[in-house]
């Protein structure tokens, strides 16, 4: 009996034994079977996934703290195609609150490619949209309703510029492709972007990676004054206005540090639609007038002949010149601008009455060598370095170049035959405010990051001429613009500067019937506090800068020394002497 | 017969030699089934620490979203346009040089700009997991001897 038992039991135990046997050899087959290799690579595929993690753009302020740009919530609208279930509900519904009619909804959900799982119905779909539809689909979830399932919104950054249009010719915009276009976005798109990083994130919570912190594009701290800036675009559209001029520059900088406070130009866009950029400019050289349009400026470019000739000595504010009326150069005549002779006048007055002749008669005296290396020190066919993109060089022809003709040396002296950028005569003028020094303009004030701020210092872009050259032309300035420019004066403040009527030249030779006119001045003399520029192009009114350009720099300055606290010169000095 | 050969006969007991075999084989089940729980606790709870985890960035995100666009909420109602409207509405207007009265105040500083506190980052942390949701078992548990045992 106990025999057949243990036989009975030696069998039992050896078919157990081989169907374990053929279990582990199945498990063994399956593991290793084709099939088993692709259910890995397909586990693999849905265990993580590689994130892109985009740092948020670094935000832009003025140097109060006001924001210029910063970032704000859109959502992208797509619909999960695997879990679709009524494609005209998701077409009726997308189609009412984006904008959209029906057959652009239902085309794209109905002949996206194949292997989509996910199409997306519309980017950039603003936060108030987005809630409406987040409610519908809250309630259809309520009532069991699923209609709209598969309809997902993904919300991400676009740039917001809460002024509008207010700078918008310094900040320029982001597109869609998340790049810098114009001024500072362009200059440092790459500071602002921040660095976008790339990991493996896995859905195991078990295996939660230690995600590093991304930090967010280095924010901008600029040295414009909201305030002041908002107030230099109101006049300057009423100017244009008031002037019939077709478009205008005006540039408020500090000459001792070259920070600009504002640049107001014209045309301008509100920065939130930025499509619009494609109606209002033809080029990209209007975007940004101050910096990006060279002209001929005229006569605000004699004190910068006058500064020459005083710092090497070949005249001095007493020196006199007997205006016959003309002056041939290199074989050419040249004439004032109302073609009259002005008689023995000594150089202030020169200056005060703007006579060409007087002036190529001191380049001349000069010679082209001197003439044209001062030229050079004070920037004019450089760039200025100001930290904005797409920047004009201006021309200045020298002498050797195959265009360059004897008479250039006068006409230039005057500012005829020679194209500047606003911005590049601010810089050169600011030695002559500057005690000698010549300073490089510029927007950065500061940038902040990773909780430090970096301030941006001051740049010195060389001494073209000595203080006391420049101390002697910005008083012979003063002189001059108290004596021929009553309508560029305030009130209570002693200013220095000059008025640049300036013909426009065509492939027939100068226009004479419309004019560019300019004005450069600064305040107070015996300590500049502020250097205004600014540009008419082609006043209807008047062709003379003492009646168009003059009045308009007289009322910024106006709103300058308000917006700067300073106090007339009569207080400031009473003060300044206690 | 003698003590000590009765106690041998105890000691060689075959029920005897069962049992201790028996005992140790428990033993030996309740360590590991003691080591199984610790493991699963421990194994558990950093999953549900990972989970939180992964809902905390979420939202930071959110928060952070939120951040942004409340700030360009604020700037759009503090903007130049606006806060010159309504200035105006209020019955202001911009005033003249010639309106100004200065004041001379001895030792007076002109402020400079102001940091903007409201777009500093928050300084980096060069580990923000503490140890306990990276750690291994043996880790965790010789961290533990060391401090004192396990609570």
């Amino acid at each position: 009996m106990r025999q057949q038992y243990a036989v009975r039991s030696m069998f039992l135990a050896a078919v157990l034994a081989m169907v374990a046997m053929g279990i582990l050899a199945q498990m063994i087959r399956i593991q290793n079977s084709e099939q088993a290799k692709q259910l890995l690579k397909y586990g693999d595929l849905l265990a993580g996934e590689f994130r892109t993690f985009q740092p948020e753009r670094g935000e832009i302020y003025d140097r109060n703290g006001h924001l210029l740009a910063g970032n704000r919530t859109v959502y992208e609208v797509g619909v999960s195609l695997e879990e679709m279930e009524d494609v005209d509900a998701l077409a009726y519904v997308l189609g009412v609150y984006l904008q959209m009619t029906e057959a652009e909804v239902k085309d794209k959900l109905l002949h996206s490619p194949e292997t989509w799982t996910y199409v997306v119905i519309k980017d950039y779909v603003d936060a108030a949209t987005v809630n409406v539809l987040q409610e519908v689909l809250k309630r259809l979830e309520e009532e069991d309703d699923h209609r709209l399932d598969g309809l997902g919104f993904k919300p991400h950054f676009t740039r917001s510029y809460p002024e509008k249009t207010l700078a918008s010719n310094i900040l320029g915009f982001v597109a869609r492709d998340g790049r810098g276009y114009f001024g500072v976005e362009e200059k440092y798109n790459d500071l602002l972007a921040g660095n976008p990083v790339k990991i493996w994130v896995p859905r195991d919570p078990n295996k939660a990676v230690d995600i590093p912190k991304i930090p967010n594009g280095t924010t901008l701290v600029l040295t414009l004054n909201r305030d002041l800036q908002a107030k230099v675009e109101k006049i300057l559209d009423q100017s244009i206005i008031e002037y019939g001029a077709k478009n205008g520059t005006i540039i408020v900088m500090d000459p001792k540090t070259g920070e600009i406070l504002a640049m107001a130009s014209t045309p301008r866009m509100d920065l939130n639609n930025y499509t619009d950029y494609f109606k209002i400019f033809d080029d990209g050289s209007a975007y940004n007038r101050s910096i990006g349009m060279a002209y001929e400026a005229g006569s605000v470019v004699k004190i910068l002949t006058m500064a020459a000739a005083l710092d090497t000595g070949t005249v001095t504010p007493e020196t006199t010149y007997i205006d016959t009326g003309s002056i041939t150069v290199g074989g050419i005549t040249i004439q004032n601008w109302n073609r009259q002779p002005w008689g023995q006048r000594n150089m202030i007055e020169c200056l005060q009455h703007s006579l060409n002749v007087c002036l190529a008669w001191v380049a001349t005296q000069m010679g082209s060598l001197n003439f044209y290396s001062y030229m050079d020190r004070f920037g004019l066919g450089h760039r200025t370095g100001v930290d904005l993109a797409d920047e004009a060089m201006g021309r200045l022809k020298v002498p050797g170049d195959s265009d360059w003709y004897p008479v250039d040396l006068g006409t230039n002296a005057f500012g005829q035959g020679v194209t500047v950028t606003p911005l590049q005569m601010m810089m050169a003028a600011s030695a002559i405010a500057n005690e000698g020094q010549m300073v490089t303009p510029h927007v950065l004030y500061a940038m902040l990051r990773d909780g430090h701020q970096y301030n941006v210092p001051s740049q010195y872009a060389g001494s073209p001429i000595k203080a006391e050259t420049a101390r002697i032309l910005n008083e012979m300035l003063a002189v001059s613009l108290q004596n021929e420019s009553a309508n560029a004066l305030l009130p209570g403040y002693r200013l220095a500067g000059k008025t640049g009527t300036a013909q426009i030249p065509t492939p027939l030779g100068y226009d004479p019937n419309h004019t560019n006119v300019s004005f450069i001045g600064w305040g107070p003399v015996d300590d500049p506090r502020f250097m205004i520029y600014v540009w008419l192009q082609e006043p209807t009114t008047s062709i003379w800068s003492s009646e168009t350009a003059a009045p308009v720099f007289s009322q910024v300055a106006e709103q300058t020394v308000i917006a700067l606290n300073i106090p007339p010169d009569l207080v400031r000095l009473q003060y300044g002497s206690r | 017969m003698q003590a000590s050969q009765i106690i041998h006969a105890y000691k060689q007991a075959p029920w005897r030699v069962q049992r201790q075999y028996v005992a140790a084989s428990l033993l030996a089940l309740v360590v590991l089934a003691l080591v199984a729980a610790l493991y699963l606790d421990v194994t558990s709870r950093t999953a549900l620490a990972g989970r939180e985890i992964q809902e905390l960035r979420g939202q930071i995100v959110v928060l952070q979203r939120s951040n942004a666009d409340l700030e360009t909420e604020l700037a759009d109602l503090t903007s130049s346009a606006v806060m010159q409207q309504r200035a105006l509405q209020l019955g202001y207007r911009p005033l003249k040089p010639g309106e100004l009265e200065y004041i001379f105040v001895p030792g007076y500083v002109a402020p400079e700009p102001d940091i903007l506190l409201a777009a500093v980052d928050a300084p980096l942390q060069p580990n923000p997991l503490p140890d306990v949701y990276s750690q291994s078992l043996l880790e965790w548990l010789d961290e533990r001897l060391k401090s004192g045992g396990v609570r």
